[in-house]
Formats: structure tokens, C-alpha cells, sequence
């Protein structure tokens, strides 16, 4: 009887080719016979095929960890780009480090900064729609268009007793400007002044005299240190505005000079005085006097004349938290816009008024002459 | 080794591997690390996870050549990715932090990688039974047994080490050995069918 370990041996030697053959075939034979035996060798195949396969997996698993052993040694100055087919880069463990925040981190720095742009420019956005709307672009400071919504009933019913009396000739726009201000002649053959933020971003201006006379007007020149606009009227119906009364100062006028102004902060023309209180603007500003005149929105663009109906200056804004400080832009600054503009010779040139015959007369016969020549100027943007 | 290396193609790698050749499994082995390496990290693992990761899908790629049972329906590169993602989700699923999805770099494909790796696994399962009955079986059929299996030893040299009278005897001792190794091994190991 042999033992199972003497049929191990016999298996061995039989697996291994290295039974004489007569024994090889009896052996076979008998496995064919003896399912038990068959089974016997079948478990020691097994058995022998697995410790061979373990031992090729230790050995293979060995074999890795000495390359990555190596790979490792190499790698101790440099670092994988992650991918196989660059050269590889030598970088500081800094960097390393830094690169890998940003393997681990780049989709949540990608949102944080798309918002932060978004909120940049919604921000710069928003302030700039803001400040368009509010027009004191200096704070504290109030420049003095008038928005016309608030008065739109009055100015329809008006409109309506235009319609009822049937006196114009029907071409006016029925649609209300969405600014308006006042304007004034300086040449009689059709230029006007006003002052720029009255015209600003406009995309049409209407000019409308004391006697309703609507005509079409372009901006020809603007000056935004100072707050000045020139227009010129180009409507066929316009024939001119005839002799201008009064004439432009070209040097400062004094302190303390009583001067008035004659403007459209309401839909009828409206007189105001004062006195010249300084001989500069809003924070020192020379191109500007201060004047004690009450204005409202609508005043802005009116001219500033003084006793003997010289024209002084263009209202321009407000200072808000001061009683009463109203500001005109120089005359002198008018006239040297008017003259380089002469010199530079783009148009016909200026025919200013140079005779004054406002001087000497009462108040009322002065605002009576000079009315005619104030007008609204309306904006349509 | 330097960086300038002969590049392979994926039927040389093969042919290397199949044959034994051992630059062939080097260089397999740094080829496609960095790869794995950045999926590993890319998934919240660290290097030296990623390395054992890696370790493992190149022994079963190794395995499946040797055994030439390899059938490679695509690069070498897609198959060690696809291999080493599933093990990578495994681990993951381990470490109860699998989030149900990757952050996959290369292209994913459905590769026989799936059932390679089923059947790795069984043969995991057998290396570790196998690796316990050798811990059980005691000295000195132990040491005998590993040093002729495993470590490739001659008859002649284990006798010397083991001081038996001549190698018959160390046979003898083997055979023995084996009988009890079987009984460890098919106890806890026996409804696996005949190769």
C-alpha cells in the first residue's frame, strides 16, 4: 500500500515527463480506471500549479517594487509633467506643491473667478447706469435740466389749447422732450448757447420760443470743462431772430454786480435776481462765478446778465447743500470758444452782437426786449 | 536606467513580456505610471496609492500575458487605465468615499479588462489561501516548500540547507510536506474546479 506522499512522488515524476514508459502507461491506465486517483492527481496538479504561480507573483511583485524603488531614486530632483511623452521637468517642491492645489483646484478657482468678473463689471456697470441717471456727476453738485414727465398733464392740457386755438401749422412733434432747459441767441442769424449737460446724449433738440415757434436745432459745438453748448437752428421755416439787445462781456464781472436771469424751469418764461457772490465755482472752479439767483431745473443753459444788460455768464448747476448758490459759466469762456471757433474757420463765423441797447433802461423793459431772444430748448433722447 | 529608452510598440511590449524579458516589463512599467498616477490623485488618492494601484494592474496585465490568455482589443494604454480605474473604484468604495463618479483624463472604453480582472481576483483569493496554509504548515516543510516553489531552489541545494543525508531523503521530506500542505490548503480552499 503506498502512501499518499509515494504517489505524490510518482506524480511528479510523471508530470515532469521523466516515467520510463511502461510505468507511464500503466499509471494512465489506472487513472482512467480509478476516478480517485484521478482526482488525487488532479489536486496535486492543482496544488503545485498554485504554489508555482504564487511563487512568479512574489517574485513579479518584487520585481515592480524595485522599479518603482528606482523611478522613485530618480525622482528625487524631478518631478513627472504627467505626461509620459513630455521630457520631465525639474521644479521646486513649491511649485510641486502648487501644482498640485491647482490639479486639485482649478474647477472651484474657475467659478470663483468668473463670478468675481461678473461681479466686477456688474458693479462698474451699475455705476455708470447710475450715474447717468443721477445727473450731479460731482457729488453735492446739481446740474439743473428739467425732466419734463413730471409735468407731461400740464404741458398735454397746453398742447391741447394749442390744438383748439389752430394757429400752428400742425408740424410740431406731439411727443414731449424728456429734458428740457433754456437756450439763448448769440448770433441772429440762427446760433445759440445752452449749456452741455442740457443736450447731453440727446438725439434731437427742439428749440421753443416764448410765442410757441418750434424749430428743429443741432448741436454744432460742446464744451464739457465748462459746460457749454453751441446749436445752430436749421429749420427752413427759421428767418432769423433780428437784432440781438444785448451783448457779451468779455472780461470777468465784479463781485457783488446785481444780476438776473431769465429762464424755463416751468413752461412759462421766469424771471430771478440776485448778485454775483463769487468769481469762482463749485470747489474753486474759475471757469464758473457763484450767483445768489434762486434757479430750479429748467434754468440750466439761461443766460446771466447784469444791470446795464450785458450777458455775463450761462447757468449751469446748483450746489445743493447750500442755500441758494447757484453757478453760470463765464462769459469770457463763452467768448473764447466762440472766437477759436471763428479762427478755426469750419463755419461762417460768429456775427456776436457787439452793441448793448439794453443799457440804461428799467428792468421791465429790458426782460421785455430780452425775452424773445430765451427759448426752451427740449431734449429727445 | 537612462531617459533615452528604445520605444516599444504595444506587440513588442507583448512579445517581451511573454518571453520574460525584463526592460520590456521596466519599461511597460514607467511608460503608463504617470497616467495612473495622475488618475489616482485627480480622485482624491495620494502618489503612493496610485502606485500600488498601479503595481497591481500592470501584475494583472503581466499575468494575462504570461499566462497568454491576453486577448488586447486595444492599446496597452487603454487597458492598463481601464484596469487600474475599476481597482481604483474598488479602493475607493473601501474606503466608503467612492462619490459614484470619476474625473476621467483618457478616453474609457469597455475593455476585456472587466472579466480579467474577475478572474485576478479568484486568483488573489487562491494566493492568499495559499499564503496562510504555508504560515500554518510549520517548519521545516515550510522553508523547504518555499524554498523549491517559490524561490526556485534545486533539490541539491535544499538538502545542503536543510541537512538532510542526500537529496532523496529531502525529496521524500517534500513529498511529505506536500500531503499536509494539501490538506491546509483544500480545506479552506475547495470548490474551485480542476484547471
Amino acid at each position: 500500500m503506498k502512501t499518499e506522499a509515494d504517489y505524490y512522488a510518482l506524480f511528479e515524476s510523471y508530470l515532469s515527463n521523466e516515467l520510463p514508459a511502461p510505468a507511464r502507461a500503466e499509471l494512465e491506465q489506472r487513472l482512467a480506471a480509478d476516478p480517485v486517483l484521478a482526482s488525487r492527481l488532479a489536486e496535486f496538479r492543482q496544488l503545485t500549479g498554485t504554489l508555482h504561480a504564487y511563487g512568479q507573483r512574489l517574485h513579479l511583485s518584487e520585481r515592480l517594487r524595485a522599479l518603482q524603488a528606482e523611478i522613485d531614486a530618480e525622482q528625487e530632483t524631478t518631478v513627472e509633467t504627467g505626461r509620459p511623452e513630455m521630457p520631465v521637468l525639474h521644479i521646486s517642491r513649491t511649485e510641486q506643491w502648487l501644482r498640485d492645489f491647482w490639479r486639485g483646484h482649478r474647477a472651484t478657482m474657475a467659478v470663483a473667478a468668473a463670478v468675481a468678473v461678473l461681479a466686477v463689471f456688474t458693479t462698474l456697470l451699475g455705476m455708470e447706469w447710475w450715474k447717468a441717471r443721477q445727473q450731479p456727476s460731482v457729488y453735492g453738485y446739481a446740474t439743473l435740466r428739467r425732466e419734463v414727465d413730471r409735468i407731461k398733464k400740464n404741458q398735454r392740457t397746453m398742447n391741447q389749447a394749442i390744438t383748439q386755438i389752430g394757429a400752428r401749422s400742425g408740424s410740431e412733434q406731439p411727443n414731449l422732450g424728456k429734458f428740457s432747459g433754456t437756450g439763448f441767441a448769440l448770433t441772429s442769424d440762427g446760433y445759440l448757447v445752452t449749456s452741455y449737460h442740457v443736450i447731453q446724449g440727446a438725439d434731437s433738440l427742439l428749440i421753443e420760443s416764448r410765442d410757441r415757434q418750434r424749430y428743429r436745432a443741432q448741436p454744432v459745438f460742446t464744451d464739457v470743462a465748462h459746460d457749454l453748448a453751441i446749436l445752430r437752428i436749421n429749420d427752413p421755416r427759421f428767418s432769423g431772430f433780428g437784432r440781438l439787445p444785448y451783448a457779451f462781456k468779455r472780461r470777468q464781472a465784479d463781485l457783488g454786480e446785481r444780476v438776473y436771469t431769465l429762464g424755463y424751469p416751468r413752461e412759462d418764461v421766469v424771471y430771478g435776481e440776485g448778485s454775483l457772490s463769487a468769481r469762482s465755482g463749485f470747489e474753486g472752479d474759475s471757469g464758473f462765478y457763484q450767483i445768489s439767483i434762486p434757479v430750479n431745473p429748467g434754468n440750466s443753459g439761461g443766460p446771466v446778465l447784469d444791470d446795464r444788460g450785458n450777458l455775463i455768464g450761462v447757468i449751469s448747476g446748483r450746489q445743493m447743500d447750500v442755500q441758494s448758490a447757484a453757478f453760470a459759466t463765464k462769459s469770457s469762456y463763452l467768448m473764447r470758444l466762440v472766437d477759436s471757433l471763428s479762427a478755426a474757420g469750419t463755419t461762417p463765423g460768429y456775427n456776436v452782437p457787439r452793441q448793448n441797447q439794453l443799457a440804461g433802461q428799467s428792468r421791465p423793459q429790458q426782460l421785455r426786449k430780452l425775452q424773445d431772444f430765451v427759448f426752451v430748448v427740449k431734449v429727445f433722447e | 536606467m537612462g531617459k533615452a529608452q528604445p520605444s516599444f510598440t504595444d506587440e513588442e511590449l507583448v512579445a517581451g513580456i511573454r518571453r520574460g524579458d525584463d526592460r520590456a516589463l521596466a519599461h511597460l512599467y514607467r511608460l503608463y505610471l504617470p497616467m495612473v498616477i495622475h488618475l489616482v490623485m485627480q480622485n482624491s488618492g495620494t502618489e503612493d496609492e496610485a502606485k500600488d494601484i498601479y503595481q497591481e494592474g500592470v501584475m494583472v496585465f503581466y499575468e494575462k500575458v504570461r499566462e497568454g490568455t491576453l486577448e488586447l482589443s486595444c492599446q496597452i494604454k487603454t487597458y492598463l487605465y481601464a484596469v487600474c480605474r475599476r481597482l481604483w473604484l474598488k479602493r475607493l468604495a473601501e474606503k466608503g468615499r467612492y462619490g459614484g463618479r470619476l474625473d476621467d483624463h483618457e478616453p474609457y472604453l469597455e475593455t476585456g479588462a472587466e472579466a480579467d480582472l474577475v478572474e485576478a481576483e479568484q486568483r488573489d483569493q487562491q494566493f492568499a489561501v495559499m499564503s496562510e496554509a504555508l504560515l500554518r504548515l510549520g517548519e521545516p516543510c515550510r522553508s523547504l516548500l518555499e524554498g523549491f516553489y517559490l524561490l526556485d531552489k534545486s533539490m541539491q541545494e535544499l538538502t545542503a540547507e536543510h541537512g538532510y543525508t542526500n537529496a532523496d531523503n529531502a525529496k521524500n521530506q517534500k513529498y511529505k510536506c506536500l500531503v499536509r500542505l494539501k490538506k491546509l490548503f483544500f480545506q479552506q480552499y475547495k470548490e474551485e474546479p480542476l484547471p
